[in-house]
Protein backbone atom coordinates (compact mmCIF):
# COMPACT_ATOMS: atom_id res chain seq x y z
CA UNK A 1 0.00 0.00 0.00
CA UNK A 2 1.83 2.86 -1.24
CA UNK A 3 0.77 6.30 0.26
CA UNK A 4 -0.74 9.09 -2.99
CA UNK A 5 1.96 11.44 -3.47
CA UNK A 6 0.42 14.36 -4.89
CA UNK A 7 2.40 17.37 -6.50
CA UNK A 8 2.20 20.04 -4.34
CA UNK A 9 1.57 23.45 -6.18
CA UNK A 10 3.54 26.55 -5.98
CA UNK A 11 0.94 28.64 -4.07
CA UNK A 12 0.39 26.07 -1.16
CA UNK A 13 4.53 25.76 -0.91
CA UNK A 14 4.43 29.57 -0.10
CA UNK A 15 1.21 29.70 1.77
CA UNK A 16 2.77 26.43 4.19
CA UNK A 17 6.54 28.35 3.82
CA UNK A 18 4.47 31.31 5.60
CA UNK A 19 2.20 29.30 7.74
CA UNK A 20 5.58 27.12 9.30
CA UNK A 21 7.06 30.39 10.08
CA UNK A 22 4.39 32.44 11.20
CA UNK A 23 3.42 29.24 13.66
CA UNK A 24 7.16 29.37 14.85
CA UNK A 25 7.34 33.37 15.61
CA UNK A 26 4.19 33.32 17.18
CA UNK A 27 4.94 29.88 18.93
CA UNK A 28 6.94 31.67 22.00
CA UNK A 29 3.54 34.19 22.48
CA UNK A 30 2.16 31.77 23.98
CA UNK A 31 4.05 31.93 27.23
CA UNK A 32 4.18 35.41 26.96
CA UNK A 33 3.30 37.34 30.09
CA UNK A 34 0.67 39.15 28.18
CA UNK A 35 -1.06 35.97 27.60
CA UNK A 36 -0.57 34.59 31.14
CA UNK A 37 -2.16 37.84 32.68
CA UNK A 38 -5.49 37.34 30.78
CA UNK A 39 -6.06 34.04 32.30
CA UNK A 40 -4.52 30.95 33.89
CA UNK A 41 -5.59 28.62 30.74
CA UNK A 42 -5.25 30.98 28.65
CA UNK A 43 -1.85 29.89 27.43
CA UNK A 44 -2.89 26.29 27.05
CA UNK A 45 -5.66 27.78 24.57
CA UNK A 46 -2.85 29.61 22.82
CA UNK A 47 -0.86 26.60 22.44
CA UNK A 48 -3.39 24.35 21.27
CA UNK A 49 -4.39 26.38 18.45
CA UNK A 50 -0.53 27.03 17.84
CA UNK A 51 -0.34 23.28 17.86
CA UNK A 52 -3.28 22.74 15.32
CA UNK A 53 -2.58 25.33 13.34
CA UNK A 54 1.16 23.68 12.99
CA UNK A 55 -0.50 20.24 12.13
CA UNK A 56 -2.80 21.62 9.44
CA UNK A 57 0.13 23.38 7.83
CA UNK A 58 2.27 19.76 7.74
CA UNK A 59 -1.33 18.39 6.12
CA UNK A 60 -1.53 21.35 3.73
CA UNK A 61 2.53 19.75 2.89
CA UNK A 62 1.54 16.39 2.59
CA UNK A 63 -1.64 17.47 0.50
CA UNK A 64 -3.94 16.28 2.52
CA UNK A 65 -7.48 17.34 2.95
CA UNK A 66 -7.66 16.87 6.61
CA UNK A 67 -5.30 19.66 6.48
CA UNK A 68 -7.71 21.97 5.04
CA UNK A 69 -10.22 21.16 7.43
CA UNK A 70 -8.29 21.40 10.39
CA UNK A 71 -6.85 24.72 9.13
CA UNK A 72 -10.62 26.35 8.92
CA UNK A 73 -11.67 24.67 11.91
CA UNK A 74 -8.67 26.32 14.04
CA UNK A 75 -9.21 29.84 12.29
CA UNK A 76 -12.74 30.25 13.43
CA UNK A 77 -12.08 28.85 17.29
CA UNK A 78 -8.81 31.20 17.26
CA UNK A 79 -10.26 34.37 15.71
CA UNK A 80 -13.56 33.36 18.60
CA UNK A 81 -11.03 33.47 21.46
CA UNK A 82 -9.63 36.79 20.36
CA UNK A 83 -13.15 38.11 19.90
CA UNK A 84 -13.43 36.95 23.29
CA UNK A 85 -10.81 38.93 24.73
CA UNK A 86 -10.99 42.11 22.49
CA UNK A 87 -8.05 41.14 20.83
CA UNK A 88 -8.76 40.84 17.01
CA UNK A 89 -6.10 41.23 14.59
CA UNK A 90 -7.20 42.02 11.33
CA UNK A 91 -4.01 41.58 9.52
CA UNK A 92 -3.76 37.57 11.06
CA UNK A 93 -7.68 37.75 9.50
CA UNK A 94 -6.54 38.55 6.30
CA UNK A 95 -3.92 36.53 5.75
CA UNK A 96 -5.64 33.62 7.30
CA UNK A 97 -8.44 34.23 4.90
CA UNK A 98 -5.59 34.32 1.98
CA UNK A 99 -4.57 31.30 3.10
CA UNK A 100 -7.63 29.21 3.26
CA UNK A 101 -8.90 30.24 -0.42
CA UNK A 102 -5.40 28.85 -1.94
CA UNK A 103 -6.21 26.19 0.16
CA UNK A 104 -9.49 25.48 -0.90
CA UNK A 105 -8.75 26.61 -5.03
CA UNK A 106 -6.65 23.03 -4.41
CA UNK A 107 -9.02 21.16 -2.68
CA UNK A 108 -10.33 18.89 -5.10
CA UNK A 109 -6.68 17.55 -6.23
CA UNK A 110 -5.82 16.67 -2.32
CA UNK A 111 -6.15 13.34 -0.79
CA UNK A 112 -8.91 12.54 1.00
CA UNK A 113 -7.24 9.91 3.57
CA UNK A 114 -4.96 10.12 6.65
CA UNK B 1 -14.43 0.33 21.54
CA UNK B 2 -11.71 -0.80 19.07
CA UNK B 3 -10.50 2.90 18.69
CA UNK B 4 -10.48 2.60 22.88
CA UNK B 5 -8.33 -0.20 22.72
CA UNK B 6 -6.17 0.97 19.86
CA UNK B 7 -5.63 4.13 21.89
CA UNK B 8 -4.69 1.92 24.76
CA UNK B 9 -2.29 -0.30 22.78
CA UNK B 10 -0.75 2.57 20.94
CA UNK B 11 0.11 4.26 24.62
CA UNK B 12 1.66 0.97 25.96
CA UNK B 13 3.76 0.60 22.61
CA UNK B 14 5.34 4.50 23.15
CA UNK B 15 5.67 3.37 26.84
CA UNK B 16 7.41 0.28 26.14
CA UNK B 17 10.02 2.22 23.12
CA UNK B 18 10.72 4.64 26.20
CA UNK B 19 11.47 1.76 29.04
CA UNK B 20 13.65 -0.12 26.71
CA UNK B 21 15.80 2.83 25.31
CA UNK B 22 16.77 4.09 28.74
CA UNK B 23 19.87 5.95 28.20
CA UNK B 24 17.98 7.77 25.32
CA UNK B 25 15.02 8.59 27.50
CA UNK B 26 16.85 10.34 29.69
CA UNK B 27 19.36 12.62 27.59
CA UNK B 28 16.12 13.84 25.87
CA UNK B 29 14.10 14.20 28.35
CA UNK B 30 16.96 16.51 29.82
CA UNK B 31 16.18 19.01 27.02
CA UNK B 32 12.96 19.68 28.07
CA UNK B 33 13.97 19.49 31.89
CA UNK B 34 16.03 22.36 31.33
CA UNK B 35 13.95 24.55 29.22
CA UNK B 36 10.92 24.23 31.50
CA UNK B 37 13.23 24.74 34.81
CA UNK B 38 14.57 27.97 33.05
CA UNK B 39 11.44 29.18 31.47
CA UNK B 40 9.43 28.45 34.95
CA UNK B 41 12.30 29.51 37.42
CA UNK B 42 12.65 32.87 35.38
CA UNK B 43 8.67 33.57 35.61
CA UNK B 44 8.04 32.18 39.10
CA UNK B 45 11.16 34.77 40.46
CA UNK B 46 9.60 37.06 38.37
CA UNK B 47 5.88 36.81 39.49
CA UNK B 48 7.20 36.64 42.80
CA UNK B 49 9.27 39.75 42.87
CA UNK B 50 6.39 42.01 41.47
CA UNK B 51 4.06 40.47 43.47
CA UNK B 52 5.92 41.21 46.65
CA UNK B 53 6.66 44.93 45.20
CA UNK B 54 2.61 45.50 44.27
CA UNK B 55 2.09 44.14 48.24
CA UNK B 56 4.44 46.62 49.46
CA UNK B 57 3.39 49.78 47.40
CA UNK B 58 -0.05 48.52 48.67
CA UNK B 59 0.60 48.59 51.89
CA UNK B 60 1.70 52.64 51.52
CA UNK B 61 -1.82 52.86 50.29
CA UNK B 62 -3.48 53.10 47.21
CA UNK B 63 -6.15 56.20 47.88
CA UNK B 64 -3.53 58.28 50.18
CA UNK B 65 -1.37 61.23 48.52
CA UNK B 66 2.12 62.15 49.74
CA UNK B 67 2.50 65.65 49.98
CA UNK B 68 6.56 65.98 50.08
CA UNK B 69 9.00 68.22 48.61
CA UNK B 70 10.67 65.57 45.76
CA UNK B 71 8.20 64.04 43.34
CA UNK B 72 9.15 60.30 42.67
CA UNK B 73 8.65 60.15 39.34
CA UNK B 74 11.19 61.01 36.88
CA UNK B 75 11.90 62.19 33.52
CA UNK B 76 14.83 62.81 31.18
CA UNK B 77 14.37 66.31 31.65
CA UNK B 78 14.17 66.07 35.39
CA UNK B 79 14.82 69.49 36.75
CA UNK B 80 16.37 68.70 40.51
CA UNK B 81 17.72 72.25 40.91
CA UNK B 82 14.11 73.42 41.23
CA UNK B 83 13.40 71.38 43.86
CA UNK B 84 16.40 71.96 46.01
CA UNK B 85 14.99 75.38 46.80
CA UNK B 86 11.55 74.54 47.76
CA UNK B 87 10.30 74.57 51.12
CA UNK B 88 9.73 71.05 53.26
CA UNK B 89 6.13 69.79 53.90
CA UNK B 90 5.76 71.77 57.66
CA UNK B 91 3.41 70.09 60.69
CA UNK B 92 1.44 73.92 60.50
CA UNK B 93 0.43 72.61 57.03
CA UNK B 94 -1.53 69.82 58.15
CA UNK B 95 -3.82 72.02 60.32
CA UNK B 96 -4.50 73.43 57.30
CA UNK B 97 -4.82 70.50 55.26
CA UNK B 98 -7.29 68.70 57.78
CA UNK B 99 -9.78 72.00 58.32
CA UNK B 100 -9.66 72.70 54.13
CA UNK B 101 -9.80 69.59 52.25
CA UNK B 102 -13.09 68.28 52.11
CA UNK B 103 -12.18 65.01 50.04
CA UNK B 104 -9.42 64.23 52.59
CA UNK B 105 -10.82 61.48 55.15
CA UNK B 106 -7.76 61.54 57.75
CA UNK B 107 -4.39 63.78 57.46
CA UNK B 108 -0.96 62.62 59.08
CA UNK B 109 2.31 64.22 59.51
CA UNK B 110 5.01 62.22 59.29
CA UNK B 111 8.89 61.97 59.76
CA UNK B 112 11.60 59.05 59.76
CA UNK B 113 15.15 59.12 61.66
CA UNK B 114 17.38 56.48 62.84
CA UNK B 115 18.21 55.84 66.14
CA UNK B 116 19.69 53.68 68.61
CA UNK B 117 16.86 51.83 71.09
CA UNK B 118 18.17 50.61 74.25
CA UNK B 119 16.55 48.11 77.08
CA UNK B 120 18.76 47.10 80.01
CA UNK B 121 21.73 45.94 78.46
CA UNK B 122 20.07 45.23 74.89
CA UNK B 123 20.66 47.25 72.78
CA UNK B 124 19.59 47.69 68.86
CA UNK B 125 21.30 50.14 66.34
CA UNK B 126 19.68 51.81 63.31
CA UNK B 127 16.10 51.33 64.45
CA UNK B 128 13.77 52.95 62.42
CA UNK B 129 11.80 56.03 64.36
CA UNK B 130 8.40 57.08 62.54
CA UNK B 131 7.37 60.54 64.58
CA UNK B 132 3.85 60.62 63.13
CA UNK B 133 0.36 62.88 64.17
CA UNK B 134 -2.42 61.34 65.87
CA UNK B 135 -3.91 60.29 62.55
CA UNK B 136 -1.35 57.99 61.14
CA UNK B 137 -3.20 54.97 62.12
CA UNK B 138 -6.29 56.48 59.76
CA UNK B 139 -3.39 56.73 56.82
CA UNK B 140 -1.12 54.12 57.28
CA UNK B 141 -2.30 50.04 56.98
CA UNK B 142 -1.16 48.42 59.63
CA UNK B 143 -2.24 46.55 63.25
CA UNK B 144 -1.31 46.36 66.18
CA UNK B 145 -1.34 43.06 67.99
CA UNK B 146 -0.60 43.86 71.65
CA UNK B 147 -1.40 46.99 73.21
CA UNK B 148 -3.24 49.64 71.78
CA UNK B 149 -2.26 52.85 69.96
CA UNK B 150 -1.64 56.92 71.06
CA UNK B 151 -4.83 58.41 72.85
CA UNK B 152 -5.54 61.56 70.91
CA UNK B 153 -4.40 63.34 74.56
CA UNK B 154 -0.87 61.56 74.25
CA UNK B 155 -0.68 62.42 70.63
CA UNK B 156 -1.25 65.85 71.22
CA UNK B 157 0.97 66.85 74.77
CA UNK B 158 3.83 64.75 73.29
CA UNK B 159 3.72 62.07 75.73
CA UNK B 160 6.98 59.88 75.75
CA UNK B 161 5.05 56.98 74.50
CA UNK B 162 5.90 54.05 71.40
CA UNK B 163 4.24 51.54 69.56
CA UNK B 164 6.97 49.11 68.59
CA UNK B 165 7.61 46.63 65.75
CA UNK B 166 7.46 43.06 66.52
CA UNK B 167 11.04 41.96 65.53
CA UNK B 168 11.87 44.59 68.08
CA UNK B 169 10.01 43.63 71.31
CA UNK B 170 11.19 39.90 70.70
CA UNK B 171 14.70 40.75 70.45
CA UNK B 172 14.54 43.95 73.01
CA UNK B 173 12.03 41.69 75.27
CA UNK B 174 12.62 37.99 74.92
CA UNK B 175 10.35 36.20 77.08
CA UNK B 176 8.57 39.17 78.78
CA UNK B 177 6.06 41.04 77.85
CA UNK B 178 7.06 44.16 76.41
CA UNK B 179 3.61 46.51 77.47
CA UNK B 180 4.54 49.02 79.92
CA UNK B 181 8.26 48.39 80.15
CA UNK B 182 10.61 51.39 79.58
CA UNK B 183 12.86 51.15 76.99
CA UNK B 184 15.51 54.16 75.60
CA UNK B 185 15.16 56.04 72.60
CA UNK B 186 18.38 58.31 71.77
CA UNK B 187 18.80 58.33 75.69
CA UNK B 188 15.29 59.21 76.33
CA UNK B 189 12.74 57.34 78.45
CA UNK B 190 9.57 56.43 76.03
CA UNK B 191 6.90 53.76 77.11
CA UNK B 192 5.82 50.57 75.11
CA UNK B 193 2.28 51.09 74.89
CA UNK B 194 1.67 48.45 71.71
CA UNK B 195 3.53 46.03 69.49
CA UNK B 196 2.74 46.39 65.53
CA UNK B 197 1.60 43.01 64.27
CA UNK B 198 4.21 40.95 62.17
CA UNK B 199 3.93 41.82 58.59
CA UNK B 200 6.95 40.50 57.22
CA UNK B 201 10.04 42.31 55.59
CA UNK B 202 8.81 44.70 52.62
CA UNK B 203 10.57 45.08 49.52
CA UNK B 204 10.91 48.78 49.52
CA UNK B 205 11.64 48.81 53.42
CA UNK B 206 9.56 50.56 56.10
CA UNK B 207 8.17 47.76 57.60
CA UNK B 208 6.70 48.15 60.87
CA UNK B 209 8.20 45.09 62.05
CA UNK B 210 11.51 47.07 62.95
CA UNK B 211 9.95 49.87 63.83
CA UNK B 212 9.84 52.37 67.09
CA UNK B 213 6.50 54.89 66.57
CA UNK B 214 6.48 57.96 68.95
CA UNK B 215 4.09 60.67 69.00
CA UNK B 216 5.41 63.79 66.59
CA UNK B 217 4.74 66.23 69.44
CA UNK B 218 7.03 63.98 71.50
CA UNK B 219 9.75 63.77 68.74
CA UNK B 220 10.02 67.13 68.43
CA UNK B 221 12.02 66.81 72.01
CA UNK B 222 14.54 64.31 70.41
CA UNK B 223 15.23 65.43 67.05
CA UNK B 224 14.61 68.75 64.79
CA UNK B 225 11.89 67.73 62.94
CA UNK B 226 12.36 69.90 60.18
CA UNK B 227 15.42 68.68 59.10
CA UNK B 228 15.19 67.49 55.87
CA UNK B 229 17.19 64.39 56.20
CA UNK B 230 14.18 62.99 58.13
CA UNK B 231 11.83 63.02 54.78
CA UNK B 232 8.83 64.87 56.40
CA UNK B 233 5.58 64.30 54.60
CA UNK B 234 2.04 65.03 54.82
CA UNK B 235 0.03 62.14 54.17
CA UNK B 236 -3.58 62.62 53.18
CA UNK B 237 -6.06 59.76 52.68
CA UNK B 238 -8.91 60.49 50.42
CA UNK B 239 -12.52 59.41 51.45
CA UNK B 240 -14.53 56.52 50.61
CA UNK B 241 -15.82 57.47 46.72
CA UNK B 242 -13.51 60.56 46.15
CA UNK B 243 -10.58 59.56 43.44
CA UNK B 244 -7.23 60.44 44.03
CA UNK B 245 -6.90 62.88 41.06
CA UNK B 246 -10.01 64.36 43.06
CA UNK B 247 -7.56 64.98 45.55
CA UNK B 248 -4.41 66.05 43.98
CA UNK B 249 -6.96 68.72 42.44
CA UNK B 250 -7.97 69.75 45.42
CA UNK B 251 -4.73 69.18 47.30
CA UNK B 252 -2.84 71.30 44.53
CA UNK B 253 -5.45 74.61 45.37
CA UNK B 254 -4.94 74.39 48.90
CA UNK B 255 -1.63 73.98 49.19
CA UNK B 256 -0.87 77.02 46.74
CA UNK B 257 -3.38 78.93 48.65
CA UNK B 258 -1.25 77.82 51.99
CA UNK B 259 1.95 78.83 50.46
CA UNK B 260 0.60 82.07 48.98
CA UNK B 261 1.94 81.07 45.26
CA UNK B 262 0.94 83.68 42.65
CA UNK B 263 -1.70 82.04 40.05
CA UNK B 264 1.27 82.01 37.79
CA UNK B 265 3.89 80.88 39.94
CA UNK B 266 5.19 77.21 39.85
CA UNK B 267 4.31 74.98 42.69
CA UNK B 268 6.71 74.15 45.12
CA UNK B 269 5.27 71.24 46.70
CA UNK B 270 5.24 67.73 45.06
CA UNK B 271 1.80 65.14 45.45
CA UNK B 272 3.33 62.26 45.23
CA UNK B 273 0.49 58.63 45.11
CA UNK B 274 1.76 55.04 44.91
CA UNK B 275 0.63 54.51 41.05
CA UNK B 276 3.78 56.51 40.36
CA UNK B 277 5.44 53.43 41.73
CA UNK B 278 2.78 50.78 39.89
CA UNK B 279 3.93 52.25 36.79
CA UNK B 280 7.40 52.25 36.83
CA UNK B 281 7.19 48.76 37.75
CA UNK B 282 4.87 47.70 34.95
CA UNK B 283 7.36 48.56 32.44
CA UNK B 284 10.24 47.50 34.85
CA UNK B 285 8.42 43.88 34.98
CA UNK B 286 7.81 44.41 31.54
CA UNK B 287 11.07 44.28 30.32
CA UNK B 288 12.25 41.45 32.87
CA UNK B 289 8.81 39.78 31.84
CA UNK B 290 10.80 39.67 27.91
CA UNK B 291 13.77 38.68 28.69
CA UNK B 292 12.61 35.98 30.74
CA UNK B 293 11.05 34.48 27.61
CA UNK B 294 13.55 35.38 25.21
CA UNK B 295 15.94 32.84 27.65
CA UNK B 296 13.58 30.66 28.34
CA UNK B 297 11.94 30.29 24.70
CA UNK B 298 15.59 29.81 23.49
CA UNK B 299 15.93 26.72 25.76
CA UNK B 300 13.05 25.33 25.23
CA UNK B 301 13.59 25.77 21.20
CA UNK B 302 17.00 23.41 22.02
CA UNK B 303 15.04 20.98 23.64
CA UNK B 304 12.35 20.73 20.82
CA UNK B 305 14.65 19.65 18.36
CA UNK B 306 16.33 17.21 20.90
CA UNK B 307 12.85 15.76 20.98
CA UNK B 308 12.32 16.05 17.32
CA UNK B 309 15.96 14.55 16.52
CA UNK B 310 15.17 11.55 18.98
CA UNK B 311 12.08 10.68 17.16
CA UNK B 312 13.52 10.47 13.86
CA UNK B 313 16.48 8.21 15.31
CA UNK B 314 13.45 6.37 17.03
CA UNK B 315 11.26 6.08 13.59
CA UNK B 316 14.15 5.21 11.64
CA UNK B 317 14.99 2.24 14.39
CA UNK B 318 11.83 1.08 13.96
CA UNK B 319 10.98 1.13 10.44
CA UNK B 320 10.35 -2.65 10.02
CA UNK B 321 8.28 -3.16 13.13
CA UNK B 322 6.05 -0.21 11.59
CA UNK B 323 6.13 -2.19 8.57
CA UNK B 324 4.93 -5.51 10.36
CA UNK B 325 2.75 -3.51 11.96
CA UNK B 326 1.04 -2.20 8.92
CA UNK B 327 1.06 -5.56 7.22
CA UNK B 328 -0.53 -7.17 9.68
CA UNK B 329 -3.52 -4.13 9.67
CA UNK B 330 -2.52 -1.26 11.87
CA UNK B 331 -3.97 1.86 10.78
CA UNK B 332 -1.84 4.84 9.38
CA UNK B 333 -3.64 6.85 12.42
CA UNK B 334 -2.48 3.58 15.09
CA UNK B 335 1.59 4.00 14.02
CA UNK B 336 0.73 8.54 14.25
CA UNK B 337 -0.28 8.27 17.50
CA UNK B 338 1.82 5.74 19.23
CA UNK B 339 4.80 7.91 18.11
CA UNK B 340 3.14 11.50 19.27
CA UNK B 341 2.59 9.76 21.97
CA UNK B 342 6.29 8.73 22.62
CA UNK B 343 6.67 12.24 22.32
CA UNK B 344 4.06 13.91 24.14
CA UNK B 345 5.13 11.40 27.09
CA UNK B 346 8.39 11.92 26.68
CA UNK B 347 7.97 15.99 26.83
CA UNK B 348 5.51 15.95 29.67
CA UNK B 349 7.72 13.92 31.65
CA UNK B 350 10.71 16.22 31.04
CA UNK B 351 8.46 19.30 32.09
CA UNK B 352 7.18 17.58 35.28
CA UNK B 353 10.72 16.89 36.29
CA UNK B 354 11.50 20.83 35.77
CA UNK B 355 8.55 21.91 37.27
CA UNK B 356 9.02 19.57 40.80
CA UNK B 357 13.21 21.11 40.25
CA UNK B 358 11.22 24.71 40.30
CA UNK B 359 9.00 23.26 42.89
CA UNK B 360 11.77 21.89 45.26
CA UNK B 361 13.84 25.36 44.72
CA UNK B 362 10.96 27.45 46.48
CA UNK B 363 10.63 25.14 49.48
CA UNK B 364 14.33 25.16 50.04
CA UNK B 365 14.43 29.33 49.41
CA UNK B 366 11.89 30.00 51.13
CA UNK B 367 12.00 33.53 52.21
CA UNK B 368 15.43 33.30 52.29
CA UNK B 369 15.81 36.35 49.64
CA UNK B 370 13.62 38.21 51.84
CA UNK B 371 10.68 37.45 50.25
CA UNK B 372 8.43 34.59 49.37
CA UNK B 373 8.92 32.87 45.94
CA UNK B 374 6.04 30.64 45.44
CA UNK B 375 5.46 28.77 42.34
CA UNK B 376 1.86 30.19 41.66
CA UNK B 377 -0.77 27.67 40.04
CA UNK B 378 -0.90 29.93 36.19
CA UNK B 379 3.00 29.36 35.97
CA UNK B 380 2.11 25.02 36.64
CA UNK B 381 -0.12 25.42 33.93
CA UNK B 382 2.03 26.83 31.85
CA UNK B 383 4.98 24.63 32.39
CA UNK B 384 3.02 21.72 31.41
CA UNK B 385 1.37 23.37 28.76
CA UNK B 386 5.22 24.42 26.95
CA UNK B 387 6.24 20.77 27.38
CA UNK B 388 2.91 19.11 26.06
CA UNK B 389 3.08 21.59 23.35
CA UNK B 390 6.89 20.95 22.31
CA UNK B 391 5.96 17.21 22.25
CA UNK B 392 2.88 17.46 19.83
CA UNK B 393 5.15 20.22 17.73
CA UNK B 394 8.42 18.35 17.61
CA UNK B 395 6.77 14.70 17.31
CA UNK B 396 4.13 15.33 15.09
CA UNK B 397 6.46 15.53 11.56
CA UNK B 398 8.49 12.34 12.26
CA UNK B 399 5.63 10.57 13.56
CA UNK B 400 3.40 11.71 10.34
CA UNK B 401 6.34 10.38 8.02
CA UNK B 402 6.03 7.01 10.47
CA UNK B 403 2.23 6.62 9.88
CA UNK B 404 2.91 7.31 5.84
CA UNK B 405 5.54 4.39 5.02
CA UNK B 406 4.82 1.95 2.71
CA UNK B 407 4.97 -1.15 4.56
CA UNK B 408 6.79 -3.64 1.91
CA UNK B 409 9.20 -0.90 1.70
CA UNK B 410 9.38 -0.33 5.65
CA UNK B 411 9.97 -4.09 5.94
CA UNK B 412 12.59 -4.21 3.89
CA UNK B 413 14.74 -1.72 5.53
CA UNK B 414 17.23 -2.69 7.71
Amino acid sequence: MQAIQIKRPVLLTVVCIIGFIWVVVSLPGVFAPEVKKIGDWMPAIFGFIRASMFISMIGVWYMKRWGVRLFIIVFFIKESVFLLIDNTNYFSIALSIFFISSMLAYYKRMDPNL
Amino acid sequence: MIFLGLFRESILFAFHALVVNKLRTILSLLGITIGIFAIIMVFTVVDSLEQNLRKSVQSLGDDVVFIQKWPWAFSEDYPWWKYMNRPLPDYTELDEVLRGCDGAQSAAFVATSRITVKYQSSSIENVTIVMASHQYDKVKNFEIAEGRYFTDIESSAGRPVAVIGDVLAKALFPMQDPLGKTIKVNGAKVTVIGVFKKEGESILGGSPDTQVLVPVNYARSLVDIRDESLDPQIMVRAKPGVTNDDLISELTGLMRSVRKIKPAGEEDFALNQTSLISNQFDSLFGIIGIAGWIIGGFSILVGGFGIANIMFVSVKERTNIIGIQKSLGAKNYFILLQFMFESVFLSFIGGLIGLLIVFMITLFAGDSFGMEIVLSRSNVILGFTISILIGVVSGFVPAYTASQMDPVEAIRSN
